[in-house]
């Protein structure tokens, strides 16, 4: 027999002895109820602090993040849409469309900077995130040549054009749709982060309270004593935590639920915006190709039943006035695109880009216009109503970590001087 | 005693253990110069610059069959009574090449030679040189757009070829051009048997690029949509040279100083107006009217106007 075996076989036996006395068990039992409560209580609190962190990450980054997306594909189709339209307007370009088109590329600098500064988060844009910032100075230089050759009234300026947006339409523009695709899904799938049903934390609520009963019931037949006040208030305050982390939470799926119809308006809002844009360069560019320009022509005819169904799905959820004049002034525009193309077919190229430039009462930028606002109104309205659900979502969580935290401290305290109660009786 | 040497142990590892040493490379791409819709570089030979049939004389067009008739006494049913009835000429131009057939940056109107010379049509027909509507047409569209019938006349810097004549009809003669080079003003090449290896531009479907590629020299051809696509690609170092008729590419010269015209004529380049196949009254109705332009000094006022001094006007050649 090893030397030492000895005292450790006694040590073993002790330690069986106090779990087969009453006092022993108390003391196991008491330490098995802090562990419990404290093991809830954390994991809970992990739980409720992953769903904050979605709803944070949903309203500081994905969500102004998709915002740039869109800001950078409007503000590149708008640029395109502008340059095409002062090239049009024949000598040097009025300064109202000069300033448009400066304003577009300043903006889309600006909102490429936010969504390259989150771009972090969703390695997969490296490539659509270095193709745009670098594409978009080639971009601004092609343009810029073109504006250079069109004031000496050299036809070489319009070649210089053509390659711009060329570069914009086959570069630029499907880089800057899939930044925006992902954006939209990262809000989508924090919006879902935040939204599960809170199961975890009712089955730790739920233990939590049984393994409280089973204690107290044990106890009650050891002791003779109908209740302990220790445990009592240890399960009440369980209760207590589990009841608020549940309405919390289920306040919380609740928001999330409405914001991601919201979410989804705004996305079809934007990608009407877009798809203006881009028939309204189409529409212009025919005019540019000057016979040549069936290619545009058909594309604006596809854009343009893509947008009359975007416009038609958002009616359907919101009952915005801004969606409605929105589906007039797109239905405006479509009648004074009819004239356009009447007046080209006919020949009268200048009755047609006179229409299609035309800031009067029945020209097509007019109406275009009208349409484009109407969809910033419509867009700045439900981004607002998005953003206002889930800062109430975020307050509804609020203190629900702390409090889940102390609730299960206070627990273990109550549980254990319960139990101490019953063991000071054995001393 | 042991602990220091535990110490010096563990530094050591730690001092082996990989530290990144520098900065993670920046990634990005090389820069890509954009090339503009639809340009490339051929590898094999276009069809076309076969050798004509002894036979054939493209130049050679259909005679006039009488006095040119005023616009109120066209022969009824004929294809000009049609295009009167219309009350408007649909003609096939160009808006990219400078001189020829360009569209006025300032007016956004078209001008040029071969725009006048349509108008001249126009004004034979409806008596109004304004009763026209353009299409513009890149080079091989012009062939397609003549057979489908969306275009009456084309006139935009077309070659009378003999392959052409078996799709189209031609006018007789209305400018005598011919194949030369553009190049920027410091290269050494002298012509199109300089240019062996490097990258020469031309139109997609046009004769200028069937004869680049026929070039004994070997030069690589590089096809684009419009004549100006060349010009941007020769200013952005993407092609060494132009090759097309030197019409072309005096307007070329005059919108860059850095480049110049080399070489000699290496093809002889006929310009007529071209009809559908179908439309044989309305080609000898513009050839009656060409003989007019030629003799009463239209024709040579026109010239002046876009490209210079004239010389005697192409002689008509008729072939029956």
């Amino acid at each position: 027999m090893p030397v030492g075996a000895q005292p450790r076989r006694r040590a073993v036996r002790r330690v069986t002895g106090l779990a087969r006395s009453t006092p022993g068990r108390l003391s196991l039992l008491a330490l098995l109820l802090v562990v419990v409560a404290l093991l809830a209580g954390g994991l809970t609190a992990t739980s409720v602090q992953r769903r904050a962190a979605a709803l944070e990450a949903q309203a500081d980054r994905s969500e102004p993040l998709a915002f740039a997306a869109h800001e950078v594909y409007r503000a590149m189709a708008d640029a395109d849409a502008t340059a095409a339209g002062a090239f049009l307007s024949g000598g040097v370009e009025s300064a109202a469309l000069r300033q448009r088109y400066e304003q577009d590329v300043a903006e889309a600098a600006a909102a490429l900077s936010a969504a390259t500064a989150g771009g972090s988060r969703s390695p997969e844009l490296t490539a659509a995130l270095s193709a745009l910032s670098g594409r978009l100075p080639v971009y601004t230089g092609l343009v810029e040549t073109a504006r250079t050759h069109n004031r000496q009234g050299h036809p070489v300026g319009a070649a210089y054009l053509r390659q711009a947006s060329d570069l914009m339409r086959s570069e630029l523009l499907p880089a800057a749709r899939e930044l925006y695709r992902v954006e939209t899904g990262n809000v989508v799938r924090d919006l879902e982060g935040a939204g599960s049903l809170p199961w975890p934390e009712l089955l730790l609520g739920v233990g939590a309270l049984v393994v409280l009963v089973l204690a107290q019931r044990w106890l009650t037949r050891r002791t003779n004593r109908v209740l302990n006040p220790g445990l009592v208030v240890a399960t009440a305050l369980t209760a207590l935590s589990l009841l608020w982390v549940l309405a919390a939470s289920l306040l919380v799926v609740y928001r999330s639920t409405t914001a991601k119809e919201e979410a989804a308006l705004v996305d079809v809002l934007a990608r009407a915006r877009i798809t203006t844009l881009t028939a309204r360069g189409d529409e212009t560019l025919t005019l540019v190709a000057r016979g040549s320009g069936t290619d545009y022509e058909n594309d604006f005819v596809e854009r343009a039943g893509q947008l009359t169904d975007l416009l038609a799905r958002a009616d359907g959820w919101s009952d915005a006035s801004s969606v409605a004049s929105a589906l007039e002034h797109h239905a405006r525009w479509q009648e004074v695109h009819r004239q356009v193309r009447e007046a080209d077919e006919r020949g009268d190229h200048t009755i047609a880009v006179a229409l299609a430039l035309g800031y009067d009462e029945g020209g097509a930028a007019t109406a275009f216009d009208a349409l484009d606002d109407s969809l910033v109104d419509a867009i700045g309205a439900s981004r607002s109503r998005l953003t206002g659900t889930m800062g109430r979502a975020r307050g509804a969580l609020g203190g629900a970590v702390p409090a889940v935290v102390v609730l299960a401290l206070l627990s273990a305290v109550a549980a254990t001087f319960g139990l101490w109660q019953r063991l000071k009786e054995y001393r | 005693m042991r602990w220091p040497v535990v110490v010096v142990l563990a530094s050591l590892l730690v001092a082996c253990a990989p530290v990144p040493s520098a900065a993670p490379p920046i990634g990005g791409s090389p820069p890509v110069a954009p090339r503009p819709a639809d340009a490339s570089e051929l590898t094999g030979r276009p069809g076309a610059a076969t050798a004509p049939p002894a036979s054939c004389d493209p130049t050679a067009s259909l005679r006039p069959s009488g006095p040119l008739p005023p616009p109120d006494r066209l022969p009824a049913g004929s294809t000009m009574e049609r295009v009167r009835q219309r009350g408007r000429l649909i003609a096939g131009v160009d808006q990219n090449t400078y001189l020829m057939g360009f569209r006025n940056p300032f007016s956004g109107e078209l001008e040029g030679f071969d725009v006048d010379l349509a108008r001249e049509v126009a004004r034979a027909v409806l008596g109004d040189p304004g009763a026209i509507r353009f299409t513009v047409l890149t080079s091989d569209q012009r062939i397609p757009a003549l057979r489908e019938r969306e275009v009456d006349v084309v006139v935009r810097t077309m070659t009378a070829t003999c392959e052409r004549w078996e799709q189209v009809n031609f006018s007789t003669v209305y400018y005598q051009a011919g194949q030369r080079v553009l190049v920027p003003v410091d290269s050494e090449a002298t012509g199109i048997d300089s240019l062996g290896g490097k990258r020469v531009c031309a139109t997609k479907g046009s004769s200028s690029l069937a004869n680049v590629a026929a070039a004994s020299s070997g030069p690589i051809p590089v096809s684009v949509r419009n004549w100006t696509d060349c010009l941007v690609m020769l200013q952005q170092g993407q092609v060494d040279a132009i090759s097309t008729d030197d019409t072309i590419l005096a307007g070329f010269a005059a919108q860059d100083p850095y480049t110049k015209v080399v070489g000699p004529q290496f093809t002889a380049e006929p310009y007529g107006m071209a009809f559908p196949k179908a439309d044989e009254d309305f080609v000898r109705f513009t050839n009656a009217l060409l003989e007019r332009l030629r003799a009463d000094g239209t024709w040579a006022s026109i010239h002046r106007r876009w490209l210079g001094e004239p010389p005697a006007p192409p002689v008509a050649v008729y072939r029956d």
